[in-house]
């Protein structure tokens, strides 16, 4: 589509003087046929950008590109309704970084200039998907989590439905004695309010209760979820067997190291319908939500595996929840003969070399330690509470209990590692090495209190039960919990629309549990709220594009609905993708992922990069002068380009950025087209993946890595070095290693003979 | 045989350990920058982190018997760097407290000593002794000038205190503090060797010998020059303890000159010309500079100083009293007040009464208990550089040497 664009270049910052701003503009009026070209000092000031705007009403423009400063900064003050407005960074990316006034960095600009005008002409003119509208909200889990999200939620002004398995509301705030104050001097216990919690969403018109059931299925996407209700029964459980077989038979699969990509159209392959086996008739309720909160919680790990510390052969070594039981009454009394308990010891850590510590040494384990350890002081004033611990863990405030338990003259802390747990005369005898006695010792108590592991609901059950092409579950990280991006956005999952708050997110004391329900509500609303005006939600939060694609093209390939990390695409009948734009994040990963190249949004194209490559001028073999495309992923790398700018390190002027919105975005068909263009080289720099992954769409530059992999292939067809293509993995902090990089490359490449095809 | 240790917490130990000084015991988290703070501890199984623990703990036993807490120097080089504020300097001179009162011959005065709430009956003691020597000597200033009391065969009222009384009295309280500072010291001793066996195949060296390095350590302050915080008190205390011995030496010539061979110092009511009173003065003036800068300190910088309880409050204006009001007396008696110069001696009299008295169970009995902790950890080879494994800690499950 033909634009009318306009360009502004900005000659502040020190481009005026670096560059030959008479030669860029001719590029943009002579070669690309611009509407009009304007050069002046920054053109953020209030008064120039009111003749852009002049220009933008009388000229009639399409399109405005602003050659200056990063599109990382004044986004704000470029931004004009109705018109592409796209960037040339001129700034952090050419004269802050390349020597002022070189042939070779006046060809850089000139270049940057050339791709960006090619960029606009190839957006598209698509509306908004604006399909959902529904803004209810479901929440799963009637415990303190639940109820406190249903009421941030319903006090917001959201209608909300609140699903809870069991016969009352409450969970696991009912069966504790005592909660944190979250008050300064955050040293005392108080009751848990939950009681005027479960009044508040009884008496709240907004929230609609369902108890005693369970969420049978949820459908669709945001703003448009379908969920269906049905009373507790069997159907649970044999739904959660047909899950978890479907799940180990996928699990198995991917063990077989069966590539992601190739998914098999044969007999064995997994697919929704295996998992809801669907009775016609049963009694159920049907809701329709805009988006969901998982609350579903948290149960004790069993602590079958601790039998050395005499758990099931002694009455009076329990769990922490079993103390906690006990405490409901006020004194503590042993199970085994009910006499007053006069020592207890807590065991936070029950050996050096049992599987999964992590379970048991979470901050909450020291914390109720600490909390149960009082509950004795408070009514046994010559009690002794022992607490043998492997990491102390007391974040934020409870540092201040943690000071106050201290400070008890009743309280004896100590690391070490328990060995055994023996009947002496009328006590237990608890043995403990590696403590900071320096020594092995034994102490005489009445109760040995295990610390208890917090089991995520999920980990048993998908409970969403999600009716998606890529299975009911939430994916989970390596510790079982779900996994989101645990630095930048805690509360998503991998399922846009769907929430997790409180421990199913990972263990959390109730204070953690309320602000995290209050978050998780916020996002959840912020879902809503977005997909109903057809915007993308976090990280692209406002983004108005969605992939649409050519079926008629489509091979039923599969590929881009098995690598779309978020679930996005399900299936049609015959075996096409289907599309939910609302599911959508907007990575285009899936763009990459399509070997017919038939995916694309309106902004973003394999026409539309494969053309910016295409633009580039590219001296002849003569000249010296190499060209080197380097796709970078716009969250890590783009930055730390910046940073270099702003740091004014010095690289090669030979590099052409072309930033993707993320690295798993790469099509292998940019890679034939710059090689075929006579680009000697190509650069891919992504963010860091792996268990710590950074990737904003979890998986992006992993998929790049591996699709590069394959392309040995297409270099030998075209007779060329593998060397001539470079993945990076570079975290956003790392700018100071770009020039090292880049420079590295030109050095690998200055030993091989120029690009042949150049000039064809 | 493997023996075991059985952590049985005292609950009352850790509460009168705070009471006597440990207040910020329990905050303390085990992270040991006091240890490596401390430029004097033992290379091996240093002070003070493994006694911030056991006191937490309640381990009575431990710390009564732990000669460590007497290495310490009190210099506060761990309390200024604890990042949690628990003050180990005050920690362990808490447990030198509680070692001193626990050792107490008879025990009663321990108490009486070291409990705030006995403080009048601990000054009402000596005042009644003194009184008491002043009813025997009649109650009433001689006229004219300030002589000699020369009374100490006839019945004649010819001075101030009646000689003989004065002798018996204070001999007696002396030789009641001697005895019951060995006593107590001896016990001490025995718990040391009872509760920290050697280990097999080695044997201490004997008590003479140890005494001698512990001694050649302690008299030219040589281990108080490594504080850092509070290095003052080298100088301070180094004044303090010289000017004490050059006193005591001055005293027992005087005694040996008058009451042995009956010779009176040659001049009285000047300033003193003789050798005898040069060092009786410079003595007493070099341990009242010392002894105020050590009381300025802890009443101006606690925070370098250290915490300062009752206990220590007891003994530095006990100690300090004594010096000034004996120096005032000879300060009054040039002038010519002699009321006065009358007046100051009797309160003298009530302090050293006092000093004596009180010296097993006072503060004052850390010259007796450091002397021997030090001679003990010498004996066993507990010192600075050594790298053998420290033998005093008791065996844990392996095997112990005494079985």
């Amino acid at each position: 589509m033909s634009q009318k664009t306009g360009v502004y270049i900005d000659t502040g910052y020190g481009i005026g003087d670096a560059l030959d701003i008479e030669a860029l503009s001719k590029v943009a009026t002579k070669e690309f046929k611009a509407a009009l070209c304007r050069a002046d000092s920054y053109w953020t000031d209030p008064e120039k950008l009111a003749i852009i705007r002049n220009d933008i009403a009388e000229e009639g423009l399409t399109a405005v590109l602003i050659a200056g400063p990063s599109s990382r900064v004044y986004q704000k003050e470029f931004t004009f309704e109705g018109v592409i407005t796209e960037r040339v960074n001129l700034r952090e990316h050419v004269v802050w970084c390349h020597p002022s006034n070189d042939e070779d960095t006046q060809m850089l600009a000139e270049d940057y200039m050339r791709m960006t005008l090619t960029k606009i002409q190839k957006y598209e003119d698509r509306p908004a998907f604006l399909d959902p509208k529904e803004k209810s909200i479901l929440v799963i889990g009637g415990g303190y989590t639940g109820l406190t999200a249903a009421l941030e939620a319903a006090n917001a002004g959201y209608q909300v439905y609140l699903v809870e398995k069991e016969n009352q509301l409450g969970g696991w705030a009912t069966k504790f004695a005592k909660v944190f104050t979250g008050k300064p001097p955050y040293d005392q216990l108080v009751d848990s309010p939950i009681n005027e919690k479960i009044q508040a969403v009884q008496a709240n018109k907004n929230i609609k209760t369902f108890l005693g059931k369970r969420v049978y299925s949820i459908s669709g996407a945001p703003g448009m979820f379908d969920v269906v209700i049905r009373p507790d029964g069997e159907w649970n459980e044999h739904l959660v067997k047909t899950q978890n077989e479907w799940l180990a038979a996928k699990k198995a699969k991917e063990g077989k190291g069966e590539e992601p990509e190739a998914a098999k159209t044969s007999e064995e392959e997994i697919a929704v319908p295996e998992v809801f086996v669907d009775e016609v008739d049963f009694e159920h309720d049907n809701v329709a939500v805009g988006a969901v909160i998982l609350a579903a919680g948290w149960r004790p790990e069993n602590p079958q595996k601790v039998e050395h510390l005499g758990y099931g052969k002694y009455a009076d070594v329990i769990t922490s929840v079993q103390l906690e039981e006990l405490a409901l009454s006020g004194k503590i009394k042993r199970p085994s003969d009910g006499k007053e308990v006069n020592s207890i010891a807590f065991l936070e850590c029950i050996g050096d070399d049992i599987e999964h510590p992590w379970l048991y040494s979470s901050a909450v384990g020291s914390l109720v330690a600490l909390k149960q350890a009082h509950y004795l002081r408070m009514t046994n004033p010559e009690g002794r509470a022992y607490i043998f611990y492997d990491n102390m863990r007391a974040p934020g405030q409870y540092e201040k209990f943690y000071r106050s338990m201290q400070d008890d003259p009743g309280v004896f802390l100590s690391k070490g590692i328990p060995v055994s747990v023996t009947n002496g005369s009328s006590t237990l005898s608890l043995e403990v090495r590696d403590t900071l006695l320096g020594e092995k010792l034994k102490v005489a108590v009445d109760l040995v209190v295990l610390s208890t592991g917090m089991i995520p609901a999920t980990k048993d059950a998908a409970i969403v039960n999600l009716k998606y092409r890529q299975g009911p579950f939430l994916p989970e990280n390596p510790y079982g919990f779900n996994d989101s991006h645990f630095i930048c956005f805690p509360y998503e999952t991998q399922r846009t629309g769907i929430y997790t708050a409180g421990c199913v997110r990972g263990p959390m004391d109730f204070l953690s549990c309320e602000t995290d329900a209050t978050g998780a509500a916020l996002k959840a609303i912020q879902c809503a709220e977005l997909v109903s005006q057809g915007k993308a939600v976090h990280p692209r939060a406002g983004d108005e594009s969605f992939p649409q694609i050519f079926t008629q093209r489509c091979t039923q390939c599969k590929r881009c609905t098995e690598e779309c990390p978020f679930g996005a695409y399900d299936e049609k009948p015959d075996g096409t993708p289907l599309p939910n734009p609302s599911r959508c994040r907007r990575c285009a990963i899936c763009m990459g992922s399509c070997p017919e190249r038939i995916i694309s949004f309106r902004d973003h194209s394999v026409d539309m990069i494969g053309s910016m490559v295409k633009s580039i001028d590219v001296p002849d073999e003569y000249a010296e002068k190499p060209r080197v495309v380097c796709f970078i992923c716009e969250n890590d790398a783009f930055p730390a380009i910046d940073m270099a700018g702003i740091n004014r390190l010095q690289y090669s002027s030979f590099v052409r950025f072309i930033p993707l919105r993320c690295l798993g975005n790469i099509n292998m068909v940019w890679i034939a087209d710059s090689l075929s263009k006579g680009i000697d080289g190509i650069m891919l720099i992504g963010c860091k993946y792996g268990d710590d992954y950074q990737c904003h769409f979890v998986k992006g530059s992993e998929l790049a890595q591996y699709r590069m992999g394959k392309i040995s292939e297409t270099l030998q067809r075209l007779v060329l070095e593998s060397e001539r293509i470079r993945v990076h993995q570079l975290a956003i902090d790392e700018y100071d290693q770009i020039p090292k990089l880049i420079d590295d490359f030109m050095e690998t490449l200055s030993g091989f003979d120029p690009n042949p095809y150049k000039g064809f | 045989m493997a023996k075991e240790f059985v952590a049985e917490p005292d609950l009352q130990f850790t509460k009168d350990l705070v009471a006597a000084g440990a207040t910020d015991l329990k905050k303390c988290y085990q992270c040991a920058t006091c240890s490596v703070a401390c430029r004097i501890a033992p290379d091996n199984n240093p002070y003070p982190r493994k006694e911030m623990i056991w006191g937490q703990w309640g381990l009575r036993d431990r710390l009564m018997n732990d000669p460590d807490v007497w290495l310490c120097h009190q210099c506060n080089d761990c309390s200024t760097q604890c990042p949690r504020g628990a003050n180990p300097g005050d920690v362990l001179k808490a447990i030198r407290k509680m070692i001193v009162q626990e050792n107490s011959r008879p025990a009663f005065l321990g108490k009486l000593v070291g409990e705030k709430s006995m403080f009048v009956l601990a000054i009402g003691l000596p005042i009644i002794l003194v009184g008491l020597l002043l009813y025997i000597s009649g109650w009433s200033f001689p006229e004219g000038p300030v002589t000699y009391s020369a009374h100490h065969l006839t019945p004649k009222k010819d001075g101030f205190i009646y000689t003989p009384a004065l002798q018996i009295m204070f001999t007696g309280a002396l030789a009641f503090a001697v005895i019951s500072l060995i006593m107590s010291l001896k016990a001490y001793w025995k718990n040391l060797n009872d509760n920290n066996p050697m280990p097999a195949g080695r044997q201490p060296k004997a008590f003479v010998p140890s005494l001698v390095e512990a001694l050649s350590e302690i008299l030219p302050h040589s281990t108080f020059k490594e504080c850092e915080a509070n290095n003052i008190r080298y100088s301070s205390h180094l004044l303090a303890f010289w000017g004490m011995i050059g006193l005591a030496v001055t005293t027992a010539i005087v005694a040996f000159n008058v009451d042995i061979l009956g010779i009176l110092p040659p001049s009285l009511n000047g300033p003193g010309t003789v050798p005898i009173k040069i060092l009786g003065n410079v003595s007493a003036v070099a341990f009242i500079i010392g002894l105020s800068i050590m009381l300025l300190r802890r009443l101006t910088v606690p925070d370098q100083a250290g915490g300062s309880s009752y206990f220590d409050w007891f003994f530095i204006y006990t100690i300090l009293g004594t010096g000034v009001t004996g120096l005032l007396t000879e300060l009054f008696r040039w002038v010519g007040l002699i009321d006065g110069t009358y007046i100051v001696y009797t309160i003298h009299l009530i302090f050293v009464m006092a000093l004596l008295l009180y010296l097993p169970f006072s503060k004052f009995a850390h010259l007796g208990y450091r002397t021997v902790a030090i001679a003990w950890s010498k004996s066993v080879g507990r010192n600075l550089k050594t790298s053998i494994q420290p033998n005093y800690v008791p065996a844990a499950s392996t095997e112990s040497a005494a079985e």
